[in-house]
């Protein structure tokens, strides 16, 4: 049984269709990642993963068991076992790191706070922003900020991260700290589904890559078959795009 | 003018003044925190409602920003007895004010419900806060760093505001001021002392605010 399976899964903003009849499945431990140009959908399918975006047909199945997107008891066990990071960090800006990190582990799950805080600063240490607890968001870099949303998405425990495009928004040389902190988190066999434009970085750490165009999957495989023997023409020629670039 | 100013004439209700005017901002601060409850719920209302909940809100703010806050209190005073509802004269004065205040509050602390940026509501809301707790922990806290200076201001409104309340017999400083008047007939001179103290208080306010505002946000080194 698949760890998370979507089925045929439409999405639209207000009139505008974003995503039609996405199908995926995701193994446990697998890392999956999205590709494809700016407006295919990529983002929008993480969006209505964890439910800010209602999908307007089409299933998501988690170990078995059906995400019903209207009911709150279920998109909260949604919530419980899948966490996103975004492209801007969303970090509170009212609240220091640590706390950042803190907040939903005592607030919502009702976690001990001295255990959560202890587990918090494991996690910030390993992320590398040991030093950094009593720090504001304003006060770090951009990649520095990244981490601390990674460390946030972490503390809630989660079985599967959505990682959206996390590193679009950070100076190229701040790029490498996030890469390598994801890099870490594959190597413990944590469950991913990537949105990303680091092509290198895509095939360096997917089991699969699915290709998103006009809101659909036009073609999913092992990187080196989507690289390097893509079989649908959008994926040669998006492909060929991307190696032209580099 | 042949006015001969006697300023010690009225020394002797220099103790009754000073007790009116701390009765004046007793008002202002009781009208203060509820007009704010009644804000923060409006703006919630009007933020998170359904339809009906947001028109009621609407309807709400419509009513107590479009007439005279002495009218409201008029109102209350004296038509309400009439559906047998009845309030003593420093009940009228404070829901008046109370209401008044907090239609206007719901518009601004609505503003600040705006102002919040989308990022971080996304991020709330995928950890699974519920509304309460998105109000509590990332709105108010935004909203009272941003809101400080309008809400300041719209304390100091009401401190001068509660001046109405001595229309209605209330022994605020206008009231002591009117009862003053009509014992010593020394109008220029005790308006003179009252407008003084109206002065003193809002000094104060703003002082004690400005504090608040230092312990509060002063070291806080996020930038919103």
């Amino acid at each position: 049984m698949p760890h998370l399976e979507i089925t045929n899964l439409d999405a639209a903003y207000k009139s505008q269709p974003v995503l039609s009849g996405v199908s995926l499945s995701v193994e446990k431990g697998e890392v999956v990642s999205l590709i494809g140009p700016s407006g295919s959908g990529k983002s929008t399918l993480l969006r209505v993963l964890v439910g800010l975006l209602p999908p307007r047909k089409g299933t998501v199945v988690l170990d078995g068991t059906p995400v019903d997107y209207s009911d709150q008891r279920s998109l909260r066990a949604l919530r419980d076992r899948c966490a996103i990071v975004f492209q801007q960090f969303n970090l509170f800006r009212n609240m220091d790191v640590l706390r950042n990190v803190t907040i939903a582990p005592v607030k919502i799950k009702k976690r001990d706070r001295r255990e959560v805080e202890a587990e918090a600063e494991a996690l910030l240490a390993k992320v590398g922003l040991g030093d950094k607890l009593r720090a504001y968001p304003s006060e770090l870099s951009g990649g520095q900020q990244q981490r601390v949303a990674i460390a946030r998405a972490l503390a809630l425990r989660p079985e599967i991260l959505l990682l959206d495009e996390v590193t679009s928004a950070l100076d190229p040389e701040l790029v490498q700290e996030v890469l390598d902190i994801i890099r870490l988190l594959v190597g413990e066999g944590m469950t991913m589904l990537v949105v990303s434009h680091e092509m290198g970085f895509v095939r360096e750490v997917s089991s699969r890559v699915a290709l998103m165009s006009a809101g659909a999957i036009v073609e999913i495989g092992s990187p080196a078959q989507i690289f390097d023997a893509p079989k649908t023409e959008r994926a040669k020629d998006f492909v060929a795009k991307i190696l032209r670039a580099h | 003018m042949q006015y001969t100013f006697q300023f010690g004439q009225i020394t002797r209700y220099l103790p009754d003044l000073l007790a009116g005017a701390l009765i004046s901002l007793e008002i202002a601060f009781v009208c203060f925190w509820g007009a704010l409850l009644i804000g923060l719920l409006g703006a919630m209302a009007l933020h998170f409602g359904g339809v009906w909940t947001r028109r009621v809100a609407r309807a709400y703010v419509a009513c107590f920003t479009n007439t005279p806050g002495l009218v409201q209190i008029y109102f209350i005073y004296f038509a309400l007895p009439e559906f047998g509802i009845l309030f003593s004269s420093l009940q009228a004065v404070i829901i008046g004010i109370t209401l008044n205040a907090g239609g206007y509050l719901t518009l601004i602390l609505k503003s600040g419900f705006l102002s919040v940026h989308r990022n971080e509501l996304d991020a709330a809301e995928v950890m699974g806060m519920s509304r309460l707790q998105l109000v509590r922990y990332i709105i108010v806290p935004h909203i009272a760093r941003v809101l400080f200076p309008p809400i300041s201001n719209k304390f100091i409104l009401m401190v001068l505001g509660t001046a109405v309340a001595g229309v209605f017999g209330v022994e605020d400083l206008m009231g002591r001021t009117i009862n003053a008047n009509a014992e010593s007939f020394r109008a220029i001179e005790l308006l003179s002392v009252t407008a003084c103290l109206y002065v003193a208080m809002t000094i104060l306010a703003t002082l004690v605010l400005a504090a608040v505002s230092l312990l509060c946000f002063g070291r806080r080194r996020s930038s919103i």
